[in-house]
């Protein structure tokens, strides 16, 4: 053993002395030309435009095109020919195993965290960029949290397209409160306590039993976030031999479980909640039926633009919060912080020094002018600046597809790391709000940790270990099963491959763990 | 027939080849679709072979590692295993004793019917679902069904003062999925049918009232005699899909309360092979479907054989 890792060892300190020193020999020139590059946006006309092709999920019908403006205007600011390669978004994840097979990759490529990703990465289909990060004005603020997420095994292979961490929040009828003369409720008890006069004490005045609590649908998230109010570990947690458990074993979900079959005997969710589509989730909270939505904090003003279109500030009848106190404070289950990573492809991008040339890239697009670029157009053409410094996109709100053809997917290649720099429209007060709690948000959030952690049998057998436990949860909750239901279900669990997989995620949480 | 053939071949002394030649123009004719059958259902075949490997789609094909027999070995020994079968098994069986003869029963029915005007309004009426997609029936099920305001509960509730849980109680799911599937497809099963009993001959129904038959023994001794073969052909083809249950239908049903019983081979192999990326693993689950299928399709064809019926091949 010890000869070994001898053996190992040198080369592999040879290996990190030369790659210092490529890296610092990079970071000067790089460093001296992103200066150039962030003051004149002409570039260094020395060097050449280098070529790049973007593959990325597209949302608008007819996706952008290489002749548009905004891009162009990206292009000169980057000083890169930039071919993108959109597809729309409810084919993506087959186009990516599509391209994969293929062999031809293009130079990046947004790919999300699964086993055909994490395979192709180990089997060195992508840069593994970590190393390289510090060296970039921009990526070097990126998110620790948010870093550790995106990561396999603790490496990055790709650079994370950030979205808030704190985004998680309920929506709350501000104007059932009002009529019941009830607070915003701050502890599971007050929750309780709302969910059961917005059912019975008549909220709406109509004199009739026309309303309840929450609505559910069958998507499982509400029940993940209100779990983690009552204690429950985010996922996996540390038992007291510091051994990774995943969230069910504690006893914290079992109590958790209890009022949420609690909710459910009293008629305080929805009874059909379990096979109703997700679709028509929302469809009772705004015809009023419901009084509060669990989901993110950015819902709230979707719903309330349901509600009353349009809506001006004094219209709002909605309000959000984060979460509410359980048994060890505020606990709020962060979202992973990222959707997706732009992947490098080693294929296409063969060098070390045209790997640089792309990160830079990555990080100029992330500087103020090129993120307004993606998110609001061309001044002028796309958009005008008020004179409070927010934006009227007026290629959208005067109707027309100017803005699907020419900006809207531009945001698909854009990290927004470390910050989001653009100007946005003028924000509702319950906009700002949301904000307000995704910021607060920030400081209770509890990490996953085992989210960067890669198991063998979890990418086998995951979706059916997952759908064991959450079948349970579900049965539980409407009376199917009791508790020694939950019992066999982990039990089961435990025999259709968790074990194992509950051992992969320590080793690989140890060796984590000992590599920082 | 064979036998004809054989004697055929032998009285005439024409070869092989001067069949061919004589025939040139109608095998130039099969070509376009000879060909189409070799490159888009026998060429891809190959690709099954991805089966024995730990297929991955950046090293491809060929890259690819070589495990042998190692995804059947486990999914023979997944726990899974048996309660996907089992419900596979008792869903297709359903379908045979339940689906197939609908078609039959109602074509045999509207055969009975005697005003052309009438007969032919009531056939259009039940072709029509077969023309809506999956989706819209399973949102149709849901709107009808539910038990927060669903039109069926509320006439149960009106009547016995308590709802059924259609939609999430494991013990209705297969009876959902069977009505569903009676709903969509009877109408339009009853076409095959129809078309042969255009070919019964009046004068064996005048023979029989002749004789006394009443209605039911003429349906019984005459119409259905007529359409035996067509009901056997129909079966081994049916047989041949057995295992498919089709993917949409279940999916679209299958909740979190009702997945015990819903989770089929279909919707097994999209879970773990698609939404997972694990393309050999579910291959070998398609392929072990493909085996029971021939199994069964051969197995059909022998007792019919048995049976002195006739075949397809």
């Amino acid at each position: 053993m010890k000869r070994y890792k001898k053996k190992v060892l040198l080369p592999v300190a040879g290996m990190v002395v030369v790659a210092g020193l490529a890296a610092c020999g990079g970071n000067n020139d790089e460093s001296a030309n992103a200066s150039n590059n962030g003051t004149n946006s002409n570039g260094d006309l020395s060097e050449e435009r280098m070529s790049v092709r973007i593959m990325a999920p597209s949302f608008a019908p007819d996706p952008v095109g290489n002749d548009s403006p905004a891009l162009q205007a990206i292009e000169d600011y980057t000083n890169m020919d930039i071919e993108l390669q959109f597809v729309a978004n409810a084919n993506y994840e087959d186009r990516f195993n599509v391209t994969l097979a293929s062999g031809d990759l293009p130079e990046i490529i947004v790919a999300y965290k699964d086993a055909s990703f994490i395979s192709a990465a180990e089997d060195g289909a992508f840069w593994d960029v970590t190393d390289y990060l510090d060296d970039y004005e921009n990526l070097s603020g990126a998110n620790e949290v948010v870093l550790n997420n995106a990561s396999i095994n603790g490496r990055q292979y790709g650079i994370y397209r950030s979205r808030p961490l704190g985004r998680n929040a309920a929506t709350i009828n501000t104007q059932w409160l009002e009529n019941l003369g009830l607070e915003m409720p701050t502890t599971i008890e007050e929750f309780h306590e709302v969910l059961r006069a917005f059912t019975y004490d008549d909220p709406n005045q109509s004199g009739q039993d026309d309303t309840y609590g929450m609505v559910v649908s069958e998507w499982e998230g509400p029940w993940d976030q209100m779990q983690v109010w009552f204690g429950t570990p985010n996922e996996w947690g540390e038992n007291e031999n510091g051994e990774l458990e995943p969230d069910f074993m504690s006893d914290e979900y079992r109590d958790a479980l209890a009022f949420f079959r609690e909710m459910y005997e009293e008629g305080l969710v929805n009874e059909d909640f379990a096979i109703m589509d997700s679709g028509e989730w929302f469809d009772p909270f705004v015809s009023q039926q419901a009084g509060m939505v669990v989901d993110v904090a950015d819902q709230a003003n979707r719903l309330q633009n349901q509600i009353t279109d349009d809506y001006s500030d004094d219209e709002i009848i909605v309000d959000v919060f984060g979460g509410v106190e359980g048994p060890n404070g505020l606990q709020i289950k962060p979202t992973t912080g990222y959707h997706g990573v732009l992947a490098i492809s080693t294929t296409s991008v063969e060098t070390e020094e045209e790997l640089r040339r792309v990160l830079q890239f990555l990080n100029d697009l992330s500087d103020e002018e090129p993120q307004n670029l993606s998110y609001n157009g061309v001044e002028g053409v796309h958009h005008e600046v008020n004179e409070d410094g927010t934006v009227d996109i007026t290629s959208q709100s005067e109707g027309g597809d100017l803005f699907d053809r020419e900006v809207r997917d531009l945001n698909q290649f854009q990290v927004a790391i470390p910050e989001e720099k653009f100007k946005l429209p003028p924000q509702s007060a319950l906009q700002q709000r949301a904000d307000e709690v995704m910021e607060e948000n920030m400081e209770y959030v509890v990490p996953n940790p085992a989210e960067p952690l890669v198991s063998n049998t979890y990418r086998e057998r995951g979706s059916q270990l997952d759908n064991i436990i959450d079948d349970a949860r579900i049965q539980y909750i409407v009376g199917q099963i009791d508790e020694s239901g939950l019992d066999e279900a982990v039990e089961r669990w435990l025999n259709s491959g968790g074990t194992e997989y509950m051992q992969e995620i320590n080793e690989a949480y140890q060796e984590a763990q000992a590599a920082q | 027939m064979a036998k004809n053939t054989t004697q055929a071949l032998e009285t005439n002394k024409i070869s092989f080849w001067d069949k061919m030649k004589r025939d040139r123009w109608l095998y130039f004719l099969v070509l376009p679709g000879l060909i189409w059958f070799i490159v888009f259902k026998y060429v891809p075949m190959w690709g099954t072979l991805i089966a024995f490997q730990n297929y991955s789609p950046f090293l491809g094909f060929w890259g690819s590692e070589w495990v042998g027999f190692d995804h059947f070995e486990r999914l023979f020994q997944n726990p899974d295993f048996f309660r996907v079968l089992r419900n596979t098994l008792i869903l297709a069986f359903y379908e045979t004793i339940f689906v197939f003869p609908a078609p039959i029963i109602l074509a045999l029915m509207l055969n009975e019917i005697r005003m052309t005007g009438y007969k032919r309004t009531i056939q259009t009426l039940v072709y029509m679902p077969n023309f809506l997609s999956w989706v819209i029936i399973a949102s149709l099920t849901f709107v009808f069904f539910t038990t927060n305001g669903g039109v069926v509960n509320m006439i149960i509730e009106y009547f016995t003062g308590s709802t059924v849980n259609f939609l999430g109680d494991p013990n209705w799911f297969r009876t959902m999925i069977i009505g569903q599937q009676i709903w969509k497809d009877a109408g339009f099963g009853t076409i095959i049918f129809l078309a042969a009993l255009t070919s019964v001959s009046k004068e064996q129904y005048e023979a029989a009232i002749v004789d006394g038959a009443g209605r039911f023994r003429r349906m019984w001794h005459v119409t259905l005699p007529a359409i035996r073969h067509v009901i056997i052909i129909l079966l081994i083809l049916r047989m041949g899909n057995f295992l498919d249950q089709g993917f949409q239908q279940i999916y679209l049903m299958t909740n979190a309360l009702n997945r015990q019983v819903a989770e089929v081979f279909d919707v097994y192999i999209y879970f773990t092979g698609i939404t997972q990326g694990a393309f050999s693993h579910s291959t070998a689950v398609g392929l072990f479907k493909g085996v029971v299928g021939i199994v069964l399709i051969l197995g059909t064809r022998y007792i019919a054989k048995r049976l002195n019926q006739e075949t397809l091949f």
